[in-house]
């Protein structure tokens, strides 16, 4: 902590959130929020007087409640930056402190929060967790019972920097506890609240029970656990000093804990495995071993940074093995437990990793970006012919497209994040996406829809999201049908409705139109764009009366294979549930409506020429089945 | 970035060379192989207008299976190359430096995601899985016909880094990022860092102070 503070290379700034994040790698602009503390930074020199003089008292979060602070405070006494801080919520403006810092004129009242912004090159996310509030689980009496303490209060009474300056002592009485049960897994591993498993727990309670063995020999100490986790190096050692210095394990999740209400001793009934039966033993004290759970803004945060977070809440790696420092998003890096629970050497060791990464960037003069980018056909745009329109720079989210009437659009090229919000929408089809022409599309979709359409169904699936879903159904062996033809496009944005028609005139039997959750959007609102055209083109299907089902828009995040599978397993369902005669004249009945819409799609440039050229590769597929 | 890095004149528009596309379909040990024979994909997409060569590979992704790929684009004188093998998210990178190594721009490499999204999925179904393993290798044939070499663009870096959290691994990340002699602004949202850690007492397994 000192040390980061005195590096004069690192500018800590406390009490500051990121409102916005824009730009892209090597190039962003972070807005943030430096809240106003009410003391200035170049003024106090932490003596502390305002705090002797302030007449309030509220309770100190640093020490979980269990002490009281000032309005006038610092968190803890080795707080860094050692910046005072008034909390306005609880002052009642007696100026007390304003006369005590008296000279240094350090306090000022008419401090506000003030917004600045910082041009930063790679951004590190280390946002941490936060602990599971055990209060919902009633078995165990938290909130009611005085002697049920969580981990972290427990962290502070046995603290010598704590309230109780290391006494352990029973809060109910203020006497000495001297038997001790932690409850292990405690909102972990519990399908009420959060299936997985919080990682460093048992090592955790592991550890206090030791210190407490430690410092008061003569106390009794039990952990409740379902299984004992130690993989690291030198912890199955620690684990062996604990049950040899008398540390009695218990396996068995505790069903309840009653209270003596006159003296406050608990009661714990659980199950122990070892012995086979039902018991109930009397405590002094428990100590409710909590989940680590994402942080309470980690949805903001995900927002905030454009990046995507995992079932049960954190941040989503770019590659469980291969990056798993990175985020989708290039410049962007994941270190320690806002990824997912890790105890302290994996946290320094992700701290290490993340920085590396990042100074990869750091270190270059320029860094490389796909170009995958958006270009304008200038002969094409009707802005140049005069006409109003500008759709192209209302459907961009980056504001990468510069629109005057008179003169052709234009794309900014360094600002373009090649989304293809713009190709999808522009009615002239007057813009195209580098590697992900019409073209190219559409090359693909005649050859995947070559054979019996009728019975395929062709899933559009964005880059980030969607193919990464489907990636997962597959690595987890999660089957669905075969008959599910896969496209990837960049983002929901590009699946022009032009593309969607085609499959159908083509005959495609269903079309998933799918792309990320609108607030995973790999490009801000590129989502919100496809999923507007999505149900604009479910109208469109509904009025033609196609059989509902055969067009189906799904948001499947990275980590939803359970959920592609299962999509396109109903989807299949649908089609078998339409006899095949019936879907076949549904085809030809919509083909001719499905044509009209398409009447611009020759023109654009290349394509006419391309699906000659697929005609030929198509020829041969139908042929080589028709001789198999 | 005075100047816009992508020449607009070419970049979008239709090739003009002649397709000469190498097909490779990987084995990947048992992953693909063991639902699908690779040789029936092989000999598919060999007939394909526009290939001129299609071979099966134990694993394309080893030295062996990028080699082949590296003395075919000089011997049959490849303009593109499909990789029918596993996930994008896994190869596509590997696959690019590969063409790349033999002198071919490295957007004129396409894959078919036949593992993940075919044999992995479809292990119920060896059959559907060989058919869905030919169309979408069929597919990158065809797409691979109509790309067009296109350059990274280069940007330009900002020589600062912001590490957002100030508990132990942010701390970590900024003091190592500094210690490189890159300059960091740490950013914490409550009034001091430390994070969790800083509430602990000792920690395990080595019992030692925790600020």
């Amino acid at each position: 902590m000192v040390d980061a503070a005195r590096q004069p290379l690192i500018e800590v700034k406390t009490f500051t959130e990121v409102e916005k994040v824009e730009g892209y790698v090597g190039n962003f602009v972070v807005t943030l929020r430096e809240k106003s503390k009410y003391v200035r930074a170049d003024r106090c020199n932490g003596c502390g007087a305002c705090t002797k003089a302030c007449p309030v008292e509220v309770p100190n979060d640093f020490e979980l409640g269990l002490a009281p602070r000032k309005a006038a405070y610092i968190p803890m006494s080795q707080a860094v930056p050692l910046i005072y801080n008034i909390d306005m919520d609880a002052c009642i403006h007696c100026y007390k402190c304003v006369e005590a810092c008296g000279a240094l004129e350090a306090i000022d009242f008419s401090m506000e929060d003030k917004l600045v912004e910082q041009e930063i090159g790679a951004i590190v996310v280390a946002t941490g967790f936060s602990h599971f509030d055990p209060t919902p689980m009633t078995e165990y009496g938290y909130g009611r019972f005085p002697n049920v303490i969580t981990a972290m209060e427990m962290e502070r009474l046995n603290n010598s920097a704590g309230p109780t300056h290391g006494a352990l002592i029973r809060p109910s009485d203020g006497k000495s506890p001297k038997h001790i049960a932690i409850i292990n897994c405690v909102g972990s591993r519990d399908k009420r609240y959060n299936t997985s498993c919080s990682n460093f727990c048992c090592m955790y309670a592991i550890k206090n029970a030791l210190l407490l063995k430690q410092m008061h020999p003569d106390a009794e100490l039990s952990i409740y656990y379902i299984d004992i986790r130690t993989p690291s190096k030198g912890y199955e050692e620690f684990y062996d000093r604990a049950r040899e210095s008398g540390i009695r394990f218990i396996q068995g999740r505790p069903s309840e804990i009653t209270e003596d209400p006159d003296t406050h001793q608990l009661f714990i009934a659980s199950e122990d495995i070892t012995l086979g039966k039902v018991i109930e033993r009397e405590y002094d004290m428990v100590m409710l071993n909590q989940a680590a759970i994402p942080q309470p803004d980690q949805n903001h945060m995900s927002s905030v940074l454009n990046v995507a977070q995992s079932p049960g809440g954190w941040f989503m790696e770019y590659h469980p093995k291969l990056r798993p420092m990175d985020s989708p998003t290039d410049g962007i890096f994941f270190a320690g437990a806002c990824q997912g629970p890790k105890d302290i050497p994996a946290s320094v060791a992700q701290g290490s990793a993340a920085a590396s990464r990042a100074s990869r960037i750091l270190h270059s003069d320029s860094w490389q970006i796909e170009p995958t980018v958006a270009v304008v056909w200038p002969d094409r745009c009707v802005s140049a012919k005069g006409q109003a329109c500008g759709i192209c720079a209302r459907a961009c989210p980056y504001g990468a497209i510069d629109y005057t009437k008179g003169l052709a659009a234009e794309v900014i090229t360094a600002k373009c994040h090649g989304c293809g919000a713009c190709v999808g929408e522009c009615p002239h089809d007057s813009i195209t996406q580098l590697h992900y022409t019409d073209a190219q599309v559409l090359a693909q979709i005649r050859t995947l829809l070559a054979i019996e359409p009728e019975k395929k169904i062709l899933a559009f699936r964005c880059q980030w999201c969607s193919y990464g879903g489907a990636d997962l159904a597959g690595t987890s062996h999660f089957e669905y049908s075969a008959n599910e033809r896969g496209l990837r496009v960049m983002c929901s944005a590009r699946m022009d409705a032009d593309l969607i028609y085609e499959a159908y005139r083509l005959g495609a039997g269903a079309i998933l139109y799918s792309g990320c959750h609108p607030q995973d959007c790999h490009y801000i609102t590129g989502q919100i764009s496809g999923a507007k055209r999505a149900a604009r083109l479910e109208k469109i299907f509904e009025r033609m009366q196609m059989s509902p089902g055969r067009f189906r828009t799904e948001w499947i995040s990275a980590a939803e294979g359970d959920k592609y599978a299962r999509i396109i397993n109903e989807m299949q369902a649908t089609l078998d549930a339409i006899p095949e005669d019936v879907l076949k004249a549904e085809i030809e009945r919509l083909r001719p409506e499905m044509s009209k819409r398409l009447t611009k799609m020759g023109e654009v440039p290349g394509v006419a020429q391309a699906m000659a050229q697929v005609d030929f590769i198509v020829d041969e597929m139908i042929g080589k089945e028709k001789g198999a | 970035m005075s100047e816009d890095p992508i020449t607009k004149s070419h970049a979008a528009d239709f090739p003009q060379d002649e397709p000469r596309i190498g097909v490779y379909v990987c084995h990947c040990g048992s992953n693909i192989a063991g639902v699908i024979p690779p040789e029936e994909v092989v000999e598919f997409a060999g007939k394909l207008p526009g290939v001129v060569r299609s071979i099966d590979t134990m694993y394309a992704c080893a030295d062996s299976g990028q080699r082949l790929i590296k003395e075919d684009i000089a011997k049959y004188g490849l303009n593109r190359v499909v990789v029918s093998a596993c996930s994008v998210r896994m190869h596509e990178p590997t696959f690019r430096g590969c063409v790349a190594e033999a002198g071919m721009n490295p957007f004129l490499m396409e894959m078919a995601n036949i593992r993940e999204q075919c044999t992995w999925a479809h292990g119920h179904d060896p059959e559907g899985a060989l058919k869905k393993a030919k169309d979408l290798t069929a597919a990158a044939v065809a797409k691979a016909t109509f790309l067009t070499p296109l350059d990274m663009i280069k940007v330009p870096v900002t020589k600062r880094a912001m590490v957002i959290g100030g508990g132990v691994a942010g701390i970590n990340a900024a003091l190592d990022l500094a210690e490189q002699n890159i300059p960091v602004t740490l950013v914490e949202k409550e009034p001091t860092i430390g994070g969790v850690m800083a509430q602990l007492n000792k920690t395990f397994p080595t019992m030692d102070c925790s600020i």
